[in-house]
């Protein structure tokens, strides 16, 4: 069914008799789409940590990049599972994340990995893989006995006025205690665990008055429970459930940004053409070293950093410039890794390699700059007070009621304290507010790494951005031409890969023109391109920023004028942050003229052309000394500024790895989301500062009502989930402040 | 009012049960991945 000459190169045929000694065929009527040439493996793929499960089999997590389609996830899915010593492989579509179950002494990781890569996807290994915790698990079993425990309780408190059989009583007393046992052993364990290691490690974090109070409280009502008392369990019942669930969303938000970084995987070649005495040969790059010289046409990347020594092309090197225009590059050149050839050919002396690349480079620099301490979450620097104010409260009104009426009521009193000093609206309070606001703002665009960075945003007075990719499109588009021009034009560029001739052929097929076929049709590198349509000549050729000529033989027949458009939505959004009280400014690696026209028409407050990535970085530190400075911009080469700033959001293109170094993604091509983040930020903050101030007046009341003998546990547990949901409702009013501060700024 | 010596434990029993059999559910990991499951179920299998 497939002939011999019917494979575009081996990697295709190799993929091929795999699939088809496998019996798989099916793949090639479910696949919707082309595959790619398969890139040979690289990495350190014997290190890759897996674990072992309880059956004696193991589990290694990957990241399969390039699933294209449903049946992608299909084939990886079969040909993996039906290797010898695969148990069964599942991949998720949307994430990528491939898990198989294998015996270690039957298949080793590389050769999992080399199946997956021969079909054409890249595996990557992923760092750790995610641990697998019982949370979920633990939030189940202390949602049911919480819920229960309630049940018995009301009936108990409700008991009290008319009166109730002494059998009943017991009954449900002892009831709550085992439904009890379950939260405080299993439920709370992880609390426990958390507050024992950073006991060990000498910091006392929130964790700490929390199992205090978990101890206290169990105990406590285990106590009375056997003396025939009312134990006040569901107190207990509920300041778990809760936390567990302030948790549990906690992780779920850290865990989206996760997965958003993951999802984008280094641009680099991993194989390129290597000259040779007698030819050319295929060679991955790690095999490179200077003075090698490899060969490069249409649609390569650069593998290295490097001189040209023969030909002329035109290169986009948007990853050191910033900008999508290509440039001319002829013998003597040089060029970086990362970029691409638009046009053309070069030969390529190697000059370095690897580490040593300024791709290299500038990822290492941003990293050791990403290692700045986040601001720590303000209930765990409350914590050690908190602790311990506490715990001399209790002990010194114990020890006053034990003086004046008697060690019983001493007791009874310092319990009183420590019950109703209760850590959950102060451990709930943070973690609440934030989880509703990475929500919040999630849905409105940007996903943030973590509530710290979050936070962060909310102080930020001056907000720089870069123009092109972010502020702008990205992408040339045309203004200005005439049917006609535009029509011959788009038969020249008809597969050129030059953004120019995209912006042109898109425009086409707007305004619905037809393509007539031209022919001759060659690219000069670096100037435009010619050819002939209907017998006539014609040539179109760059006629400074902004404007392509059309040339016939007869002289000019038409302009057509380009532009980098400013997004829809850039000049509404810039006005709203204006509203907000921020400054805005524009950097950008491209002319000052064309960088201060789009400022000028957005209403920036400053806009500054010419800056080259280290510039920029520089540019912020200064700015930095008035305030809070968040950057927005989307390429590699915004990396070292991405870092500079307080804040740094990376719009997400989907081609660069600066995404993985950013504090937060904006997922949609568009600029309002910033603006929906800062005012997510503030709103949060507020919600954190109200909650926070919520937790601290409920507990300094509380705690001085028991002190003086006025609580009994009976108040107690009323008001403990009281304070709870004030502080819950705290958090859920976030979402509304995120809009009424928007509005506000639109006025 | 005697059949609440029986009713209450029968009810925690089995609410026990669905509790247990969410603990193992969660341990499994089948409240991992809530997106795929979606997807798969559209491809037939062979």
């Amino acid at each position: 069914m497939v002939g011999e000459d019917a494979f575009c190169c081996t990697g295709c045929e190799v993929a091929w008799s795999l699939v088809h000694e496998a019996g798989l065929d099916a793949y090639y009527a479910r696949r919707d789409e082309a595959g790619t040439r398969p890139a040979p493996l690289t990495g350190a793929w014997e290190s890759v940590p897996f674990t072992e499960l309880a059956d004696g089999s193991c589990e290694v997590t990957l990241q399969v990049d390039g699933l294209r389609c449903a049946s992608c996830t299909w084939v990886v899915e079969s040909l993996v599972g039906q290797q010898a010593g695969v148990h069964d492989a599942t991949v998720s579509y949307a994430t990528g994340r491939t898990r198989v179950r294998f015996e270690p002494d039957a298949v080793s990781v590389r050769a999992l990995a080399d199946t997956i890569a021969k079909l054409g996807y890249s595996p990557r290994p992923l760092d750790a893989p995610a641990p697998r915790d019982d949370l979920l698990a633990r939030l189940g079993v202390a949602a049911f006995c919480t819920a229960n425990l309630m049940l018995l309780s009301v009936s108990l408190y409700a008991g009290w006025g008319p009166g109730m059989e002494a059998r009943f009583q017991t009954l449900f007393q002892w009831g709550s205690l085992a439904l009890a046992t379950p939260i405080a052993a299993y439920a709370a364990a992880p609390f426990f665990h958390s507050a024992y290691r950073g006991l060990r490690a000498g910091a006392v974090g929130m964790d700490v008055p929390i199992a205090i109070a978990v101890t206290v409280l169990y105990a406590h009502g285990a106590f009375r429970t056997l003396n025939g008392a009312e134990g006040y369990l569901d107190s207990l019942g509920m300041l778990v459930t809760l936390l567990l669930v302030g948790r549990v969303l906690e992780r779920r938000g850290r865990r989206a940004a996760a997965d958003a970084a993951a999802a984008i995987a280094s641009s680099l070649p991993v194989q390129t053409r290597r000259r040779t005495e007698t030819g050319v040969e295929d060679v991955p790059v790690d095999a490179l070293v200077a003075g090698d010289v490899v060969e490069l046409g249409l649609g390569d990347e650069v593998p290295v950093d490097g001189t040209v020594i023969h030909g002329q092309a035109s290169i986009q090197m948007a990853i050191l410039t910033g900008e999508a225009e290509p440039v001319s590059v002829g013998i003597g050149g040089e060029v970086v890794a990362g970029a691409s050839v638009l046009a053309g050919a070069v030969a390529v002396r190697v000059d370095k390699v690897g580490e040593d690349t300024l791709a290299h480079r500038l990822a290492a620099a941003v990293r050791a700059a990403t290692d700045r301490p986040l601001p720590p979450n303000p209930a765990d620097r409350l914590a050690p007070a908190f602790t311990i104010v506490t715990l001399t409260l209790a002990g010194l009104a114990g020890a006053a009621w034990a003086l004046m009426a008697g060690p019983e009521r001493g007791i009874e009193v310092g319990v009183a304290v420590l019950v109703v000093a209760c850590p959950c609206a102060l451990g709930l309070s943070v973690p609440l507010a934030v989880a509703s606001g990475l929500g919040a703002v999630a849905r409105r665009g940007v996903v943030f790494q973590d509530g710290g960075r979050l936070l962060a945003l909310a102080g930020v007075r001056t907000v720089v951005m870069d123009k092109t990719g972010t502020v702008t499109g990205g992408t040339p588009a045309v203004l200005s031409a005439d049917d006609d021009v535009l029509a011959r034009a788009a038969s020249l560029e008809r597969s050129s890969r030059h953004p120019i001739a995209r912006a042109i052929l898109a425009e086409c097929e707007r305004r619905g023109l037809a393509l007539p076929l031209a022919t001759d049709v060659s690219e000069l590198p670096g100037s435009g391109i010619e050819g002939r349509l209907n017998g006539e000549w014609l040539r179109l050729t760059s006629a400074g920023p902004g404007a392509v000529v059309l040339q016939s033989e007869s002289g000019v027949s038409g302009v057509i004028r380009l532009g980098d458009q400013p997004r829809d939505d850039a000049a509404a959004a810039i006005a709203q942050l204006h509203a907000a009280g921020i400054r805005t400014q524009l950097l950008s690696g491209d002319h000052p003229e064309v960088t201060a026209a789009v400022g000028q028409a957005l209403g920036l407050d400053a806009a500054l052309g010419s800056i080259t990535p280290e510039g920029k970085a520089e540019h912020i530190d200064a700015l930095r000394r008035d305030g809070p400075v968040a950057f927005i911009g989307d390429g590699l080469n915004d990396g070292a500024a991405l870092a500079a700033a307080d804040v740094g959001l990376a719009m997400h293109s989907g081609v660069t790895s600066s995404v993985l170094l950013a504090d937060a993604v904006v997922t949609r091509a568009a600029l309002r989301p910033l603006v929906a983040a800062v005012a997510g930020a503030r709103a949060t903050e507020a919600a954190v500062k109200s909650n926070l101030t919520r937790a601290i007046v409920y507990n300094i009341a509380a705690i001085a009502a028991a002190m003086f003998g006025l609580i009994n546990p009976l108040v107690a547990a009323i008001l403990m989930p009281l304070s709870s949901a004030w502080v819950v409702i705290g958090a859920l009013s976030v979402d509304r402040r995120i809009d009424r501060m928007e509005t506000e700024w639109t006025s | 009012m005697d059949i609440l010596t029986l009713l209450i434990p029968i009810a925690l029993t089995l609410g026990a049960a669905f509790a247990i059999l969410f603990i193992l559910a969660a341990r499994n990991g089948q409240f991992e991945d809530l997106d795929d499951p979606a997807l798969r179920m559209l491809q037939d299998d062979e």
